[in-house]
């Protein structure tokens, strides 16, 4: 009998993977005006011992009633303690999400995507640009360098925001700065009473500190509108397009390659991305 | 075809269908409105079959519903911690077991294109909702008698007697119908008192009248290339937008497709219950891509024509390296409000990529060749990284979100 | 077709100063075209008028907003294109309309209707829009169905073939009938329960492709609509028929007063769900209540867009 109706499998026993597990809001911090990282765990003891991650993946959060909207989880497996997922307010769910207190209940699908290829990135000097809440996917990285950094060489942080007042990760900043073992930079666009960084837009910055691009990768997340001006800069320091890493943003539904709606031809985002160098950016479609 | 195949008088139908409607939800196009509107489409009604109009809508709503809960929750006060509250999720209960008697082949073959997709892509889970049901539905088609001119299933491999997909192929003949099984389920079925065996004669009936049916097919197309056509003509905004002119942006195309298979996810709530529900969405629809950030990539109709069309023919079958993400039913055609035709925009792009000599379409007898293989990807030389899953090919300017 | 080569020549005047001309050409049969856009001299030779020109070319104006376009319109049409510009939607001086008697256009459901015991439309292998009929080959046999029992129904109560009003006009005009509702009274003698199993169970074949919305030239709050809106979250998702029907009945309460019964709501729905009723039943509201026809008049506001202290025709006092 010719096998004209292939169907495909259906094991009874494999995982839903609609179904978020159900978390608790531990910590909220108010990062600036608009964002809140939010810290939490998974309440089932098994999963939680059992989750693990890499670097740069993606957790869809989900506030049931509200709806769900995918971010890099952007604290390092390396430590362990908590989950941490930054959100700014722009849309219903993350509007919502804002509401949150420690102790609600959260929904989570979690790890999505694929992640920085930090394995890869052994020996290299990293140099991280960052603008506004593009510092969130990208600290997942750094603080996993940080914890193993051995591993790498010399790290260089820009970070930059509008104001003094928008920029996340309080704590971290001030560990960062002090620390001998990475450069950081932060910059703000214009000056501010008290600021005792730099002041100057992110491209025009990266390209007064000139990092050498011998045997280094930049990995930058931000505004498109930065984002454009530092990939100039970057090729003019003489990057080529496979030393740049940046992350993508789409509207995300399924995060698991099948609702659609966040394709590049054939990329999905949420399975192909979110982190693609340049060099596999200018290989798609041009429909970002 | 040699298979021991039943017969049943027409007369006998209905209490074959009402025999199977003991074990099987049983679904059959059925014409439902007003006389001088109205539609064809599917029920769960064992009775009556509209055999002689194509269904306005496509079977995929059996196996896909047009909206179906994925989960349902419930927040409770928490007894053990004073103003929490906990969280029930609860995954509502599966279906029996589907049976489609009467799709035409086309539809059948719609599902062999969703199901890659819901398998579950490079290494993904599975979609349990998909996959439970596409496990338990038995599909019965009848051999279309003729084809419509909108139709075009011969531009991409199938036919009016196609059987791929088919667990029974149903043939009108005579006074009744002429089943062969064509799979272990399609012989559990068939599996009645009611049903009497074929002879040879009844099968030369059948055979006759798959060969009058494919006579009615309009020309063919040499589809050769379509992948890489529609990638060459991505920045030609230009041909988009003529082509895009007349387009609602409305989703009749992608609604009545087989193989359309975009959703949505959205929570509907009532205090402190509700249900998230997966529904389906278009990619004709402009608000599918907007992003929070009023950011949307596919802003302007051209855009989403040009990626619908494209996923069709171009990313789908490079991603699964398979079938195009189309049957030609025809359907898109049929029922779009401003009758774009999806086979003209595919001329034109193929005409577009061929050197002038070669024409466009050919009325050769209908072969089509499978999508032709695409490029390796090559990863670029001396790339010190690559994100992964890595992959490298055409070069371009981008930017960033 | 005089008329038809008569709207030739002026849309092949017009092309060197728009910068389309919108009309109808030839669709993937024969029965019904497609929306045509006109930009150089030898695409006009394809330019259709006649029972096939089903579509309601006012619908692609706004998206031309800034640009100059010639636009041929059936008299229904051009109801739209006047309450478009009656609602300030569209700029007068960007548009160029053509006018042409109308003699009705052709009801898809219809002719499927009627070829029922043959075979379905799509299977016509010939198909000829004649004076009084189509003729259809189908089969190797000719079919022939008299224009008047496949009109669209919209076209047998037309009160406006010519149109409203034009800058260029081909053709005698023709002569209008009277629009009395009289596709309102089946419903009407139903009882409510009745009524509400009817609209149940039409709209159970609702797809929710909005279509009906999309096709709408009226319909202007496109990326705003409460049918996706999340806030306010008028409708939920799910597969039923509430949601349909509270989406039709809003979109026919937003546009009453404002819709001038173009059909094409409903032509466009794929399940032939007859949701032009529910605008037919308010635009004769708004008649009765407010002495207002839509569209008649490019200068005229609707009435539920404008307000009066005393509304001439409501006798607040008398209720």
């Amino acid at each position: 009998m010719p096998d004209t109706a292939r169907r495909p499998v259906f094991e009874p026993s494999a995982p839903n993977p609609y179904l978020p597990q159900v978390a608790t809001v531990l910590e909220v911090i108010q990062e600036t005006h608009n964002i809140k990282s939010f810290r939490l765990r998974l309440d089932d003891e098994q999963a939680w011992a059992k989750f693990s991650f890499e670097p740069g993946q993606l957790g869809q959060l989900s506030l049931f009633g509200v709806g769900e909207s995918t971010f890099v989880i952007n604290s390092s497996p390396t430590r362990k303690d908590y989950l941490q997922f930054s959100v700014m307010r722009a849309g219903e769910v993350t509007s919502a999400l804002h509401g949150l207190l420690p102790g609600d209940k959260i929904g989570l699908r979690a790890p999505l995507g694929n992640s920085f290829p930090y394995k890869e990135l052994k020996g290299k000097n990293l140099v991280f640009i960052g603008g506004g809440i593009g510092m969130a996917p990208m600290r997942t990285l750094l603080l996993y360098m940080l914890d193993n950094r051995t591993d790498y060489g010399d790290i260089t942080l820009l970070y930059g925001a509008r104001s003094p007042q928008d920029f996340s990760y309080a704590e971290d900043r001030e560990d960062w700065l002090k620390r001998k073992d990475m450069r950081t930079v932060l910059t703000i666009d214009s000056p501010a009473e008290g600021w005792e960084h730099r002041v100057g837009l992110i491209p025009n910055v990266l390209t007064e500190l000139k990092p050498s691009p011998e045997n280094t990768v930049a990995v930058t997340c931000g505004p498109p509108i930065m984002i454009r001006f530092t990939l100039q800069a970057l090729e003019k320091l003489g990057f080529v397009p496979e030393q740049i890493i940046t992350t993508l943003e789409k509207r995300m539904k399924c995060g698991i390659g099948i609702c659609g709606r966040c394709n590049i031809g054939e990329k999905y985002v949420c399975v192909d991305g979110p982190v693609f160098t340049y060099a596999q950016l200018k290989s798609m479609v041009n429909e970002l | 075809m040699d298979m021991q195949g039943k017969f049943i008088p027409r007369a006998q139908l209905d209490d074959w269908l009402a025999e199977l409607a003991a074990r099987f939800r049983v679904w059959t196009p059925r014409r439902a409105g007003q006389e001088d509107s109205g539609a064809v489409v599917y029920l769960p009604e064992a009775r009556q079959p509209e055999l002689n109009r194509k269904p306005t809508e496509s079977a995929k709503r059996v196996i896909f519903p047009r909206s179906e809960p994925l989960l349902r929750f419930l927040r409770k006060p928490d007894p053990d911690q004073t103003g929490q509250k906990s969280l029930e999720l609860q995954v509502p209960d599966a279906d029996g077991p589907n049976l489609v008697f009467g799709l035409p082949p086309c539809d059948a073959r719609g599902f062999l294109v969703l199901d890659p997709v819901y398998a579950g892509v490079k290494g993904q889970a599975g979609d349990s909702y998909y996959l439970r049901r596409r496990s338990q539905t038995v599909l019965i088609a009848r051999a279309c008698s003729r084809a419509l001119t909108t139709c075009f299933c011969h531009w991409v491999g199938g036919s009016p007697s196609s059987t791929e997909g088919l667990d029974v192929l149903a043939t009108e003949i005579q006074e009744g119908f002429l089943l062969q099984p064509l799979t272990p389920q399609g012989e559990e079925v068939l599996d009645s008192k009611l049903l009497l065996s074929a002879g040879k004669e009844q099968m030369e009936a059948a055979q006759s009248a798959w060969q009058a049916a494919e006579k009615t097919l309009g020309p063919g197309a040499d589809m050769q290339g379509a992948q890489e056509a529609l990638r060459a003509l991505f920045d030609n905004a230009a041909f988009w937008q003529a082509e895009a002119a007349s387009c609602l942006s409305c989703g009749v195309c992608t609604h009545l497709c087989p193989t359309c298979y975009c959703f949505n996810i959205t929570d509907e709530a009532v205090g402190e219950k509700g249900v998230r529900l997966r529904s389906w969405d278009a990619c004709m629809f402009s608000l599918y891509t907007q992003e929070a950030s009023g950011h949307n990539p596919r802003q302007d109709k051209a855009a989403r024509l040009k990626n619908r069309i494209g996923h069709k023919f171009s990313y789908y079958p490079e991603l699964y390296q398979t079938r195009n993400a189309c049957v030609g039913c025809g359907r898109c055609i049929k029922s779009c409000p401003s009758r774009l035709d999806i086979r003209a925009v595919l001329t034109k792009a193929l005409a577009l990529s061929r050197p002038a000599a070669g024409k466009p379409e050919t009325t050769a007898p209908a072969t089509v060749r499978p999508a032709a293989k695409p490029k390796v990807n090559k990863p670029a030389t001396s790339k010190p990284v690559a994100a992964k899953p890595g992959a490298a090919k055409r070069g371009k300017e981008a930017s960033h979100a | 077709m005089a008329v038809q080569e008569e709207l030739k020549k002026i849309i092949l005047g017009l092309l060197p100063q728009v910068d389309c001309v919108i009309g109808w050409g030839p669709g993937p049969d024969l029965l019904c075209a497609s929306p045509y856009f006109m930009r150089r001299p030898e695409e006009v030779d394809n330019f259709l008028a006649g029972p096939m020109a089903t579509q309601n070319t006012a619908l692609y104006l706004p998206e031309y907003k800034g640009k100059k376009v010639a636009l041929v319109v059936k008299g229904c049409d051009s109801r739209s294109v006047a309450q478009l510009l009656a609602e300030k939607l569209i700029a007068r001086e960007e548009v160029r309309i053509i006018g042409f008697p109308c003699a009705g256009v052709a009801d898809m459901g219809k002719i499927a209707a009627r070829l029922a015991p043959h075979g379905e439309p799509g299977e016509a292998e010939k198909a000829v829009y004649g004076e009084k009929e189509l003729r259809i080959t189908m089969a190797g046999r000719e079919l022939v169905l008299p224009l008047a029992e496949i009109k669209a129904d919209k076209c047998l109560r037309c009160a406006h073939p010519n149109a409203v009003f034009s800058d260029h006009f081909a053709g005698e005009k023709a002569a209008g009938n009277d629009d009395e509702f009289k596709d309102l009274a089946a419903l009407e003698t139903m009882s409510l329960e009745d009524r509400f199993s009817f609209w149940e169970k039409e709209m159970s074949r609702c797809v929710r492709c909005y279509a009906c919305r999309n096709a709408c030239p009226l319909c202007v709050c496109r990326d705003h609509c409460v049918a996706s809106s999340r806030d306010p979250h008028w409708l939920t998702q799910a597969d039923g028929v509430s949601d349909k029907l509270l989406f039709q009945v809003t979109h026919a309460l937003h546009l009453a007063g404002r819709c001038t019964g173009c059909g094409e709501c409903q032509r466009a729905c794929p399940a032939g769900i007859p949701v032009l009723l529910l605008k037919r039943a308010l635009s004769r509201a708004v008649e009765g209540l407010f002495g207002h026809s839509a569209g008649l008049d490019p200068e005229t506001r609707p009435p539920l867009l404008t307000f009066q202290v005393e509304e001439r025709t409501i006798k607040e006092k008398a209720w």
